[in-house]
């Protein structure tokens, strides 16, 4: 017959919790998001439930979650949709709406360089070919930037680049091809750089 | 003979009427029985009442009375860098604090709400104690506003934005490291009084007003700009550290109410 060992009871928490509560020992938990670590101790940094998820691996993960989520703040290698503001020879100015699926309180503002629209050809892109004021476009984050800059965004893959663009009637323009998008109701075509929409996102 | 008389009672009755009657009863600012103007006791706070939620349109807001005092805090946020983007951070947030008075918070009307230097002093005071205790690591190159305003001014305005911000941050969703709780005490008679009124800080009260997380007992900032003697110093902190915690307590209470009526309303 063999003897298990006794797990320790798993700590108990009061079903709300508020900043500065201790949660359980950094031997217990992995800290994951709406925590802190303090001398080995995780402690709670929000007001709100706690969520203990089994990933796998030895150790349950601590998180603290609210109802309303917070602001997010888009991180480098996050695919954001935002909206072209203004273009320039040298580069594109963008407003970002979307972090990934969660529309964003306020707007943050974005650069495309003329060189981080295309993976390939960088120096023959011209940004009135590639974007207009008013697109719709996926893009990815590639920096933070400095004081000065603002984020800095690539569209330099198949599946970044003008998603929702009007043409120069008003009409929403229909994609052709990787460069070209053709209006439905003048039957003009107008270059942008398209982004490759997987199938499976498309509407039948 | 009779000019001097007359020219001393017209003097006594130009002085505060606290200095003339100072060692009469019921102007005391802390009688023999150990009862103070308005009838608390030595290390009893004032009542507070809060509420979180207050507007609708700001990521946070709170409204917190303290027993006349009364302030209103909103929290934005965080968002990007707006004004000066030469003062972004790369590795954190800003945070940006506005404190005023309302007009009508004083006896008499307020002529310059904002932008003098008693408003401005506050606003960096407010500043340095929430970038102690919000974790500005985890938004970088960003920005937190907090506005406070007061409403009805009865003493200790730094204590009671403080206790006013820090729900209205909690509301937003900012990660703290803890609570931020204040207060302000005095020296009167070789006793601490805790969380003064204004009758009590404008009587020559030597006055201290302490910022404190109350869990880890660590002081986020300590004021004061008064005369005390070094040995009574010690004793003036511990009230003002037992205070914190009381006033903590209630937050705690508020927080944990406000979490219980918010997941009602979304039914969880």
């Amino acid at each position: 017959m063999q003897i298990f060992p006794p797990t320790p009871p798993l700590p108990v928490f009061p079903p709300c919790l508020s900043p500065g509560d201790k949660l359980c020992s950094v031997e217990d938990c992995i800290p994951g998001t709406g925590v802190y670590l303090r001398h080995g101790y995780i402690y709670s940094s929000l007001a709100g439930y706690v969520l203990r998820k089994n990933e796998g691996e030895e150790l349950p993960v601590i998180s603290v979650v609210r109802e309303t989520e917070t602001q997010l703040l888009p991180d480098v290698g996050a695919i954001v949709t935002c909206k072209v503001t203004s273009i320039n020879p040298r580069f594109a100015k963008v407003h970002i709406l979307y972090v990934g699926s969660t529309p964003l309180k306020d707007r943050f503002r974005g650069t495309i360089r003329k060189e981080d629209v295309r993976a390939t050809e960088k120096d023959k892109v011209e940004t009135y070919k590639s974007f207009r004021p008013g697109d719709i476009v996926l893009a990815k984050v590639i920096s933070l930037g400095d004081v000065q800059s603002n984020y800095l965004l690539t569209t330099a893959e198949n599946e970044l680049g003008v998603v929702v663009a009007h043409s120069e009637s008003g009409a929403q323009m229909v994609p052709i091809s990787w460069c070209e998008m053709q209006c439905p109701r003048t039957h003009s075509k107008e270059f942008r750089k398209v982004a490759r929409v997987q199938p499976e996102y498309l509407q039948a | 003979m009779g000019n001097v008389v007359q020219r001393r009672t017209r003097g006594a009755l130009r002085r505060c009427p606290f200095e003339v009657c100072g060692n009469m009863a019921g102007l005391e600012l802390l009688s023999d029985q150990g009862y103070r103007l308005d009838g608390r006791k030595a290390t009893e706070l004032r009542k507070v009442q809060a509420r979180m939620g207050v507007f609708a349109q700001a990521d946070g807001s709170a409204y917190l009375e303290q027993g006349n005092t009364k302030a209103l805090a909103v929290v934005y946020g965080p968002h990007e860098m707006r004004g000066s983007r030469s003062r972004t951070r790369h590795d954190q947030a800003v945070i940006n604090c506005q404190y005023s008075m309302a007009t009508f918070s004083t006896a008499e009307r307020k002529r310059r709400p904002h932008g003098d230097r008693k408003s401005t002093e506050m606003s960096l005071h407010l500043k340095q104690t929430f970038e102690a205790a919000v974790m500005t690591q985890l938004y970088p190159r960003s920005q937190i506003d907090i506005y406070v305003k007061i409403l009805q001014s009865d003493g200790g305005n730094y204590s009671v934005c403080v206790n006013a911000a820090t729900l209205a941050v909690i509301d937003a969703g900012i990660p703290m490291r803890d609570y931020v709780c204040a207060c302000t005490v005095g020296f009167v008679d070789e006793t601490p009084l805790a969380d003064l009124c204004y009758a009590e800080e404008s009587g020559g009260v030597s006055s201290l007003a302490l910022a404190l997380l109350p869990r880890g007992g660590q002081i986020a900032l300590l004021q004061m700009d008064a005369r005390l003697h070094q040995d009574h110093l010690e004793a003036l902190i511990e009230a003002a550290m037992t205070a914190c915690k009381g006033v903590s307590k209630v937050l705690d209470e508020v927080v944990r109410q406000h979490l219980q009526e918010v997941s009602v309303l979304t039914g969880e």
